[in-house]
């Protein structure tokens, strides 16, 4: 379905010295870098699957789709989406696909929000009966009604995505690519956001790559991750691989009887553990035992805490996928590409 | 049959979005009435102010008052039809590209050259159309004009590609902005040389006549065509000239359009 072979872009950025001086001197003499947003960049998409895309700001994750829908052309490497080239068959391989830019619209801004629908209707040459069934649909999983008469420019951010993910949506993509659609939504508005996109993919096969930084995003709709950082890709994988790869860490929570007691643990001494390893945090209602299960097991973290102290409750868990990728983009997890 | 059908969406989607742009420009109601008073306005005044400059030159160059009227008016019609259809490529040079937003464009299946251009409908136009049909109606009876099927038939080949020569050049200095960012000035600086058209060439020197003939070949958008009909003459140089001029822009303008739109790099988002 998706193709992504050695993807790779460079863009040429001239260096400016700081305040005026430096303005008129690169005016004059420009000093040029190239700047690799994208190297070397390869992964497969399988039809039906909803790719997350995530990675840091910066990081490459636009210039990646941008690239995927044609928008840019690729320095070196290929992609083929639908057996078609984006930047070579441009015009009949965006008729397959549905693209949302978070941080744009595509919608006529002036206009009612209904003209945009019966304009792109045109230009995607959506017949009448289809037209009429899709708006139904997409009414009913994104709730447009009550705001489909007034002008673009007077929707709320909530609003003008859901709008913005129906316009994607009107000529029945075979591939939906999303560019952080859920970027500032509250989360009733960002509910209804991933609700409609499984439905979406579940109904009709649609292929889904979305960029994201809300890990619930992640979890509640993603089948695979890629991740990418500086350029390159570091992780590809489902989330029970990313945890199994990059969660050793647990979190041991519990409720002392006696804080003093439970403030004397001292985990580090005992198991010769360094700070990388493990991280205490004591709020005066929580002990909070942030550790490495690599490095020391669970059953002996819970047996030194149980023998030394008395709990009024205790339980372990598995680092929840913030954790982990707040740790990859901060580099403290060591990634093997 | 294909190029038919192809026509057929161009015109329907043309006519589509006239329709939401007057629609847009009813959204804003005080100031479409603004901007329609000030156009009335402009041009009101651009008609004193031609009347009161050649009620001070009786003949210019040997041309006679009503000739150069005549002249004046051919050079507003195409620049009009140009402005009517056309006038988002200003926007190209300005912002489009330098905001990113060229994006969108890149994602709809239809050619980015006519999503940019059909996007925008510029009634401002109608102030230049009104005034150089004015100035043609005024004009027409007092000049020996030669009507027949050939000659109207010629005058309508001469419009269209006089348009084009606008067109073309706006193309192609907007194109520049796709690797420059913006090149508004650029674009302007070009444009601008059109204001020389709506005189004979042959008042101006050899250096300024020579530009604006075969570099950036305004006078044939009013000057060499206007004047066949006027004077008679080779109609394959004062109409074929400006075929040749329309057809070479725009061509040169597709291609540097079509280059500019790979190199596109759009913006951080």
């Amino acid at each position: 379905m998706i193709y992504v072979n050695n993807l790779k872009k460079e863009f040429k950025k001239t260096i400016k010295e700081p305040g005026l001086k430096g303005s008129l001197k690169s005016f004059i003499k420009p000093k040029n870098e190239i700047i690799t947003a994208v190297n070397d960049v390869s992964f497969h998409v399988p039809r039906g699957e909803v790719l997350g895309f995530i990675g840091p700001n910066g990081a490459g994750k636009s210039t990646v789709i941008k690239m995927l829908t044609g928008i840019l052309t690729p320095t070196s490497g290929s992609c083929e989406i639908n057996g078609k080239i984006p930047y070579k068959n441009r015009k009949s391989y965006v008729r397959e696909i549905g693209v949302v830019f978070g941080q744009r619209t595509q919608l006529w801004w002036d206009l009612a929000l209904r003209e945009t629908y019966t304009v792109l209707k045109e230009i995607y040459e959506v017949d009448d009966k289809a037209f009429k069934e899709r708006m139904a649909f997409l009414n009913e999983v994104l709730e447009l009604e009550e705001f489909i008469t007034s002008p673009v420019r007077t929707l709320s951010l909530g609003q003008r995505m859901r709008a913005d993910i129906a316009a994607s949506l009107l000529h029945s993509p075979k591939v939906l690519f999303l560019d952080e659609p859920t970027i500032g939504l509250d989360v009733v508005v960002k509910d209804n956001i991933r609700q409609a996109v499984k439905t979406i993919n579940e109904n009709e096969q649609t292929t889904v790559i979305l960029t994201t930084h809300d890990l619930q995003d992640v979890e509640n709709l993603c089948d695979r991750i890629v991740m990418i950082d500086k350029g390159s890709k570091i992780f590809d994988g489902n989330i029970a691989e990313l945890k199994k790869k990059y969660g050793q860490s647990r979190e041991m929570k519990f409720i002392p009887t006696d804080f003093e007691a439970a403030g004397k643990l001292d985990y580090k001494g005992e198991f010769k553990l360094t700070d990388d390893d493990i991280e205490i945090e004591n709020d005066g209602h929580n002990v909070a035992v942030r550790f490495n299960s690599d490095k020391v097991s669970v059953e002996k973290i819970l047996n030194y805490t149980l023998s030394h102290t008395h709990v009024k409750d205790i339980n372990v868990s598995d680092a929840d996928i913030e954790e982990i990728i707040k740790g990859i983009y901060r580099s403290e997890v060591k990634v093997d590409a | 049959m294909k190029i038919f059908k192809k026509l057929h969406r161009v015109f329907k989607l043309h006519r589509i979005f006239i329709k939401q742009d007057l629609k847009r420009l009813m959204e804003y109601k005080i100031d479409f009435a603004t901007g329609a008073v000030g156009m009335l306005l402009a041009q009101g005044v651009n008609i004193v102010f031609l009347s009161i400059i050649f009620s001070q030159i009786p003949a210019l160059d040997g041309w006679k008052y009503e000739e150069i009227l005549f002249i004046y008016g051919f050079a507003l019609l195409p620049k009009a039809i140009d402005h009517l259809f056309t006038d988002n490529l200003w926007a190209i040079a300005y912002f489009i590209i330098r905001k990113g937003d060229f994006d969108k464009y890149l994602t709809r299946p239809v050619s980015t050259l006519f999503a940019v251009t059909v996007e925008k409908f510029q009634v401002d136009a109608f102030g230049e159309l009104f005034v150089g049909l004015l100035l043609f109606g005024i004009s027409i009876p007092h000049i020996s004009l030669n009507i027949n099927p050939l000659n109207i038939f010629l005058f309508i080949i001469a419009m269209i590609f006089a348009t084009l020569i606008y067109t073309g050049i706006k193309l192609i200095t907007a194109s520049i902005a796709f690797w420059i960012k913006r090149s508004g000035s650029i674009t302007y600086m070009f444009y601008m040389v059109n204001e020389f058209s709506k005189y004979p060439t042959t008042i101006y020197n050899r250096v300024v006549g020579a530009i604006v003939t075969y570099i950036i070949p305004f006078a044939f958008t009013a000057f060499f065509p206007a004047s066949y009909f006027i004077a008679g003459g080779n109609p394959w140089y004062n109409i074929g000239g400006t075929v040749v001029a329309g057809t070479v822009l725009m061509a040169v303008g597709i291609l540097v359009w079509n280059k500019g739109v790979s190199a596109y790099e759009s913006a951080g988002s």
